[in-house]
Parts: C-alpha cells; sequence; structure tokens
C-alpha cells in the first residue's frame, strides 16, 4: 500500500512504510497515482481558543476540496478529531469542544456523499491511555507532534486492524463452552435451575454476556457450542431455564459430548463449510484453550476472565480483535438463518433417493445480475472471504471492483433462494473481456449443482455479446483444491499447465453445450437492460 | 550501552555497520525525522529523557555516547 496521508502535524511514524506525506496543512498537491488517502488532521494547539475554533473551523472546506479531486474509486480513510488539550479561561466556553464536535458529525455526515469516504474514531485508539500519554508537549516543541511519538507502536497495530476491518475481514464463528462461560455453575451438578444466570451477581454478569454474543450473532457471526456435558440436559436448559438469552435456535450447530474439543471443533468446521481459521474459541478451562492451542495452532484462543464480571472487558477484547469489521452487509446479517436453513436442506435431503428429484423440491431461484451500488460492497466481501470454491483466488477492494466495472469489466452477481430461505448473494464472475478473471461461490450454496447453472449463465450471455471464445485460469491455493477440475468437468480443454500448478484454459463457445437442467428457475438481468 | 547505540543506528538508518566516524554528516537517512525517531529509540531502550537542548546537540555517534555516559551516570 502506497497512501498519501494528509495532515497538520507530524505523524510519519505513526503509519507504515511507503505511506507518503503532505506538506503540515498543505493541500496544494494531491497526487492521483496514490492507492488510498488518509485524512489526520489533530485539534490545533493554540492557547488562543478563538484562534484555534478559526483554523478548526478552515480544515473541512479543504477536505472537501481533497474529497472532490481524488479519483473516486479509491478510498479516502478521515480519523476523527479529539481534544486533549484545551484551556478555556471559564468553565462556560465550550468554543473549541463545539467545534471538535461540528468537525466531527461533519465527517461522519459526508460519507452519504461518498462511499469512498470511511471515517474511523481515533478515540477508540486514543481511549486507552490517560491524557498526558497521548500529548508530549516536548515533542510538539521540538518536532511538530500532535500525539506522542511513543505510542506509534500502538497506534500500528491499530492501524493494521483498521484497514483489515474496512477490508472486512474478520473470523467467522465463536465457539462458546457452557459451564462457567455462558453460565455460573456446572449443569451436571447444579441442575437446570441451579446454573447461574439472570438475577443477581454473578447471573447478573454471564446474562450480560449472553446478550452480548446475541448482538455478535446479529451481525452475522455464528455461534457455536462446544461442551462437556449430557446433550439432553442442555436441551432440557435450553427450552426451561428461563433466564437464558442464548438458546438452541440461537446457535448454527453444536457439540454437547465427551470427545475431545480439538476433534469436535475440526468436524464442526467440515459441516459449517468454514476453514479453522476462521474460528475463535472460548473456553474457561485453561486445559481445555491448551489443549486447542497446541492441537489447532490456527484457531483463535483467548485467555478467559478469572471473574464473571470480567465478561464486559473480555467481550470488548474479543470484538476489536477478530470480530470488527467497518460495516457488516445485509448478507451478513443473515447468515446465521442461512446457516440454519442448510442444516434443514440437508435433512430433506435424506428423504429423496433421486438427486433431481430433490432439486425440484427445493424450488431454487436464480438471479444473475451485473453490480450494481447496492451489492458491489457484498462482491468485494466476497473476493476477500471466499477460499474454497474459488477458481483464481484474487482479493479486490470495493475500490478495485468500482474501477474494474468503470473500465468496462463485466461483473456478475449470483443470488439464490429456495423455499428454506434466502441466501442472498453468493457468487461472483469476474470477466476481462472473454476471459473469466474471477469466479467464486460460497460453500453454503453447493452440492445442488448451482455452480454449473451459473457459470453457463455467465457464458451464455458471453455468446449473446458474439464472444466466439473463453478463456480461464484455476490457480491453486491450500484451500481450493475442490475446484481443480471444475474448469474440466464443464467442457473447457487445458491448453497449458505450469509448474505451481496453475492451468490455463480454453472453451469454444459455439459448440458449447449451454443448456441448463430445469430444476433451477433462472433469472438473467443482462447489463444495459 | 555502545553496542546498543550502534544497533539502534544501524537498524534506524539503514547501516551496514557503525562506528565513530558516523554522523548527520556521513549518513544519508540521518535527517530531521531519523534524528526524532532516533531520540524515541534512545529515550524508550535507556530509560531516560533527553532534553531538547541534548536533542539538539546530537550530531553524531560521539556526541550520543558523551550524552548518555553524562545522563546514566
Amino acid at each position: 500500500m502506497n497512501c498519501f496521508v494528509f495532515r497538520n502535524n507530524t505523524v510519519e511514524r505513526f503509519f507504515p512504510k511507503g505511506y507518503l506525506f503532505s506538506g503540515y496543512d498543505d493541500i496544494s498537491v494531491i497526487p492521483s497515482e496514490a492507492d488510498g488517502y488518509v485524512w489526520f488532521y489533530q485539534a490545533p494547539l493554540r492557547p488562543d481558543i478563538s484562534a484555534a475554533v478559526e483554523e478548526l473551523d478552515g480544515y473541512l472546506p479543504k477536505l472537501e476540496f481533497v474529497l472532490s479531486s481524488i479519483p473516486s474509486d479509491k478510498t479516502l480513510i478521515a480519523l476523527t478529531m479529539d481534544l486533549y488539550w484545551s484551556t478555556p479561561l471559564t468553565d462556560d466556553d465550550y468554543r473549541l469542544q463545539e467545534a471538535v464536535a461540528g468537525y466531527n458529525a461533519a465527517l461522519l455526515e459526508r460519507r452519504k456523499d461518498s462511499p469512498n469516504l470511511k471515517v474511523l474514531d481515533i478515540s477508540d485508539f486514543t481511549s486507552n491511555y490517560p491524557k498526558e500519554a497521548i500529548l508530549d508537549w516536548k515533542y510538539y516543541f521540538i518536532s511538530q507532534m500532535g500525539l506522542n511519538p511513543k505510542l506509534s507502536g500502538d497506534f500500528l497495530s491499530w492501524w493494521q486492524r483498521k484497514l483489515d476491518g474496512i477490508a472486512l475481514k474478520r473470523k467467522k464463528c465463536i465457539v462458546l463452552d457452557l459451564d462457567n462461560t455462558l453460565w455460573g455453575g456446572v449443569l451436571g451438578e447444579d441442575g437446570i435451575s441451579g446454573i447461574k444466570i439472570g438475577g443477581d451477581y454473578p447471573g447478573k454478569a454471564f446474562s450480560f454476556f449472553q446478550k452480548s454474543l446475541l448482538e455478535l450473532s446479529r451481525a452475522g457471526v455464528i455461534l457455536a457450542v462446544c461442551s462437556k456435558n449430557n446433550e439432553e440436559e442442555v436441551y432440557e436448559a435450553w427450552e426451561k431455564n428461563p433466564y437464558l438469552i442464548l438458546r438452541k435456535e440461537h446457535f448454527s450447530t453444536w457439540r454437547i459430548n465427551w470427545t475431545d474439543k480439538a476433534t469436535n471443533l475440526k468436524s464442526m468446521a467440515e459441516e459449517l463449510n468454514i476453514g479453522l481459521d476462521s474460528f475463535v474459541f472460548v473456553d474457561d478451562n485453561p486445559s481445555e484453550r491448551e489443549l486447542v492451542r497446541q492441537l489447532l495452532p490456527m484457531v483463535a484462543v483467548p485467555d478467559f476472565p478469572s471473574q464473571p464480571y470480567g465478561l464486559p472487558t473480555f467481550f470488548n477484547q474479543i470484538l476489536s480483535d477478530y470480530f470488527k469489521v467497518y460495516s457488516v452487509t445485509e448478507e451478513d446479517r443473515n447468515k446465521v438463518a442461512q446457516y440454519k436453513a442448510n442444516a434443514a436442506r440437508r435433512q430433506s435431503r435424506q428423504a429423496f433417493s433421486d438427486f433431481g428429484a430433490f432439486l425440484t423440491s427445493l424450488e431454487l431461484h436464480l438471479t444473475v445480475e451485473p453490480i450494481n451500488e447496492f451489492n458491489i460492497t457484498r462482491v468485494a466481501q466476497m473476493t476477500q472471504k471466499t477460499n474454497q470454491f474459488n477458481l483464481t483466488t484474487k482479493r479486490y477492494t470495493e475500490s478495485d471492483i468500482r474501477k474494474m466495472a468503470d473500465e468496462g469489466m463485466r461483473i456478475w452477481c449470483l443470488s439464490v433462494s429456495d423455499r428454506f430461505g434466502d441466501d442472498g448473494i453468493t457468487g461472483v464472475a469476474i470477466l476481462d473481456g472473454d476471459t473469466i478473471d474471477s469466479f467464486l461461490l460460497s460453500c453454503r450454496i453447493l452440492g445442488k449443482g448451482i455452480e454449473t447453472a451459473f457459470l453457463k449463465s455467465v457464458l451464455s450471455e458471453l455468446r449473446k455479446n458474439g464472444c466466439s471464445s473463453v478463456n480461464a485460469d484455476y490457480c491453486p491455493t491450500s484451500k481450493n483444491r475442490q475446484v481443480a477440475e471444475f474448469y474440466d468437468q464443464n467442457g473447457f480443454s487445458c491448453s497449458a499447465e505450469y509448474p505451481d500448478g496453475k492451468k490455463t484454459y480454453v472453451l469454444d463457445l459455439q459448440d458449447a453445450d449451454l443448456h441448463i437442467a430445469e430444476y433451477y428457475d433462472i433469472q438473467i438481468i443482462g447489463y444495459g437492460r | 550501552m555502545e553496542d546498543k547505540v550502534k544497533e539502534i543506528l544501524m537498524n534506524l538508518f539503514e547501516l551496514e555497520f557503525v562506528d565513530e566516524t558516523c554522523s548527520q554528516e556521513t549518513c544519508e537517512k540521518w535527517d530531521s525525522m531519523g534524528q526524532l525517531n532516533l531520540v524515541v529509540e534512545l529515550e524508550t531502550e535507556f530509560d531516560i529523557t533527553l532534553e531538547p537542548e541534548e536533542i539538539g546537540e546530537m550530531k553524531s555517534y560521539g556526541d550520543i555516547i558523551r550524552i548518555l555516559q553524562a545522563k546514566i551516570q
């Protein structure tokens, strides 16, 4: 990343190598070739408050100018302003506070008109430190630093986490123990009404934790349970204990047995069709945590608080370490329901002996449409997160996607629904002329032949546009082995194979069989229609 | 202490080696931003506070050693 930072104080130490910087409060140079932009203005440090307010009021028009000057397909990350030095002579003098609040409100408001503007709250970082640690006047006077240079290491880690959040990278699933984790006490000993949940402390603290987790699942994080207990007893507790917030319907899957937890985690990863590196494992028992750390080093295993009153802080920590992203899409919010619907589909499948009859019974509706303002965030997110059914595994940001669309590349989105529910957008195909740049599907819709139907729909559109043949690549990764033969299975001929495992393919569209089986009700919304 | 200072200078200014001749004159990356980074590194490593006057005088490897020795004793 080669970002350009607009700033009014010395901030070089706070950003990764390769970033470039404006002059102090200088917007006369706005390089168009930067990969992205950062706006980091700090509150003016002046004894004269009216002068400080006047200076501060001058920042927004400059930001406005920068926003209108940079390419609209590139992101500008603006940091809010924090006030940690102010010397009003009277207690009723709020001029500087008001100016800072107005500046921050304007930043937030401005996002509505500029989707490429992302605003990060600087106090999310600075609130971890006392005032005197944030500003060191010696460094202000000798180097014009508005932020103590000794915080740069912490700031860099914070910055990296926030960039990951903007790229929508996060863990997908949190696996929870039950006894002394989701409630106080031991179910097998204390009984369904004896466990501590709700009411007074410590039950109150566990309720707070359960409510926090419920909110997390509403933002699309999958909740699962892994507990050494009797399954029947847990079902009874979920059904009958009136104080429990999280019950059976909130968990996408569970392993309540006496098998070791590493084995259980592996089987849950398989069932949910997500990698173990997307798991966070929460357990009050240090030996269980150690076992998982040793056997499954890719699973994140945070330490658990020793006292129930530590749970809110603990929750906040795992939220910011593993789950916080810049924004969540509608699909994220529906994810929990989708994983549940998948379980229902799996059961339904067992009732049919004929696969075709099963597919027909699902009443599958597929919509293939070009990218638009409503689905672009989701498309970028899918390129970032899809590992298994992904032919080339190219990662794109929303800005990249915008740019590619502007350059005339055709970006197709697939949405799927059936009688059990709506999966939303679960497939993306990116065509650069007559070459398939990217082709990927979410794993949760696999096993229904949808991948072939989607491929054929996209190829039919290509043929309609007069293309006589299409090129495609398969680039192997450690996770996408399942699609190594995908193009072979769909009639493509392999034209070259490289030592690193990459394969290139070509398909003659004139002779290709693009007929799609009748199990699928397909609607294709073409470009320019 | 000398070895630690040399290590800091090598890392900060991307030098192959550091000896008594190392100074702002001979070292391309030792500019004002480099000076700031150097001060933060020295203060953190030796748990000291350098005064602006001392920072102003610190223009070579020899200066650093002289100022640090006076501080630490």
